[in-house]
């Protein structure tokens, strides 16, 4: 197969994909549509003060057009964030399952580790944000690292049970044909592990946000973190919920973009369920 | 009844062990390369500050302590009641499940602990929104583990007492319920932790009391130690909730046991 019909392929998959995802979330789109119709009207019909509720379209105002008072700059801190959030789940998820695959190679190593892991895993990771702070002082740096760790573990954990959840008979099989080590992750393990990588990738996809976010919030100069932060100090509270919107917005982009690599990477999961 | 004492013995043992060896390295780490105490003090000064009633009386343990402690378990129990109330809600009514599924699904997808400084701006500082953020963050895997379990039951069985006529309050009480409780508990574990964390989250950002607060403030004086010790009673309390769910678990569903030792 050459490139080209390759680039093809995988474009109508895309397109496949696309159009399915918008069938199937139709009648949510719906309700939320209905959601956000009964808030503006609500609002507006009873006269809610705008620094307790706003309504939507003044959020959304806030984000698009130049207001009289406080003007943030939202496209710089719409991009630190994303740019911190994002930094924060690539690590995770190339740190995550790479390590997960080196610990799993070896048998007593994952025997040691993974009480450990998951023992980690049930602490609230993100009171350790102040030290971190503490140690790394403010800045972009610190808040990557929030997000790292409060989303590394889920998919560590996850990689490593799907690495070692594969039936004993076909490891019998392959391993009376032979088969190497390597063959062995490279054809049965890995492949074994990807609903459960991916499965990780997605609950890790929102909390990489929030540990960026709640780094934000305890101690940075921009990000939208901060952005809520400083516009709850003056009761402006259109800003917060413009800044929730970009937020939802972005975490749902995240999940979609983890969806669609799914898809892509195991098509036969998809198959079986059309049927 | 001994058995089970001198199993639970036989696992706790060697977790107390790993905490021990684990405090030895580092104590061993602080003392050889001789790290400031402002980058990382050693666990005997932790302690200290935790124990010690020369030091201990200046940070007033008990009062943040005891906010903490009271906002984790209202935000838990609150998530554990309505969880399991509307997951029940929403498997008996299809109206319900139309209506609501949508809704908990746009919210889960939202990161809920940025609603935080929202909810101080509306009620204030206090106890309320710290406890509001954590039930907001913790009461999805109740809801979504419960509903998946009380979906999951054998269909064959349902034909069954379709067929003796059981009435559809019978089905819950006596199928559905039963079958979900490893679901529901599944879930509680999970939501032990995140109320944990939505109580400090809380803090962090506006308080003046908890654990949280205590953390932000001992940060701004570089007091190290103290932020440790608060590190280690935080997570104390959620492994406290946490293996108590699984002391629940075990009373609730017996039969799961046999099968175990089996």
């Amino acid at each position: 197969m050459n490139t080209h019909t390759r680039e093809k392929n995988l474009m109508m998959k895309f397109g496949k994909f696309a159009q399915r995802s918008f069938v199937d979330n139709f009648k949510s789109v719906l309700v939320i549509i209905g959601f956000f119709l009964f808030w503006e009207l609500s609002v507006r019909l009873l006269h809610t003060p705008e620094y307790i509720l706003p309504t939507p379209s003044s959020a959304i105002s806030h984000l698009l057009f130049k207001q009289a008072d406080a003007n943030y700059n939202w496209a710089l801190h719409i991009r630190t964030t994303v740019f911190e959030f994002l930094v924060g789940y690539c690590v995770t998820a190339v740190l995550g399952v790479g390590l997960a695959i080196v610990i799993v190679w070896s048998k007593r190593f994952k025997k040691l580790s993974m009480p450990m892991f998951t023992f980690i895993n049930s602490l609230p990771i993100i009171a350790v944000a102040p030290i971190i702070l503490l140690w790394m002082g403010y800045g972009i740096k610190t808040n990557i690292l929030i997000a790292f760790l409060v989303s590394f573990f889920p998919v560590i954990i996850n990689t490593m049970t799907g690495l070692d959840s594969i039936e004993d008979d076909l490891l019998d099989l392959v391993r009376y044909l032979h088969a190497s080590k390597l063959q062995i992750f490279l054809k049965i393990r890995i492949p074994n592990s990807l609903p459960y990588i991916f499965s990780g990738l997605k609950i890790c996809s929102t909390m990489s946000i929030v540990g960026a976010i709640v780094g934000e919030f305890i101690a940075s100069d921009r990000g939208l973190g901060y952005i809520i932060i400083n516009s709850q100090y003056s009761m402006d509270t259109p800003p917060i919920f413009s800044a929730l919107i970009v937020i939802s917005l972005a975490g749902a982009a995240l999940y979609w973009v983890v969806s669609l690599f799914e898809r892509l990477l195991m098509p036969w999961a998809f198959k079986s369920q059309k049927v | 009844m001994e058995k089970s004492i001198n199993a639970a013995i036989r696992k706790i043992v060697p977790k107390l062990l790993y905490f021990f060896i684990f405090l030895a390295i580092w104590q061993g780490v602080v003392m050889v390369f001789k790290i400031k105490v402002f980058i990382l003090p050693s666990p005997i000064l932790v302690f200290q500050h935790l124990l010690d009633p020369a030091i201990a009386v200046k940070y007033n343990w008990w009062r943040h302590i005891s906010a903490t402690l009271m906002e984790v378990l209202a935000s838990f129990i609150a998530t554990a009641i309505v969880g399991i109330a509307l997951a029940v809600l929403i498997s008996w009514s299809r109206l319900f499940s139309q209506l609501l599924s949508p809704i908990i699904i746009l919210f889960n997808s939202l990161p809920k602990i940025a609603l935080a400084p929202l909810f101080l701006m509306w009620f204030g500082y206090g106890f309320l929104p710290n406890i509001l953020v954590a039930f907001m963050i913790a009461f999805f895997p109740v809801i979504i583990n419960t509903s998946a379990g009380l979906i999951a039951v054998d269909d064959d069985l349902l034909d069954l007492v379709r067929y003796l006529n059981a009435s559809k309050l019978q089905v819950f009480v006596k199928i559905r319920i039963p079958n979900s409780l490893p679901f529901i508990f599944a879930g509680l574990k999970i939501s032990a932790t995140m109320c944990v964390v939505g109580s400090i989250v809380g803090e962090f950002i506006a308080a003046e009391k908890g654990l949280g607060y205590l953390l932000r403030d001992a940060q701004a004086f570089i007091d190290t130690p103290t932020m440790f010790a608060c590190l280690l009673l935080l997570s104390a309390i959620g492994l406290t909730l946490f293996s108590f769910i699984g002391f629940l678990e075990k009373v609730c569903m017996p039969w799961e046991n046999v099968q175990v030792e089996k």
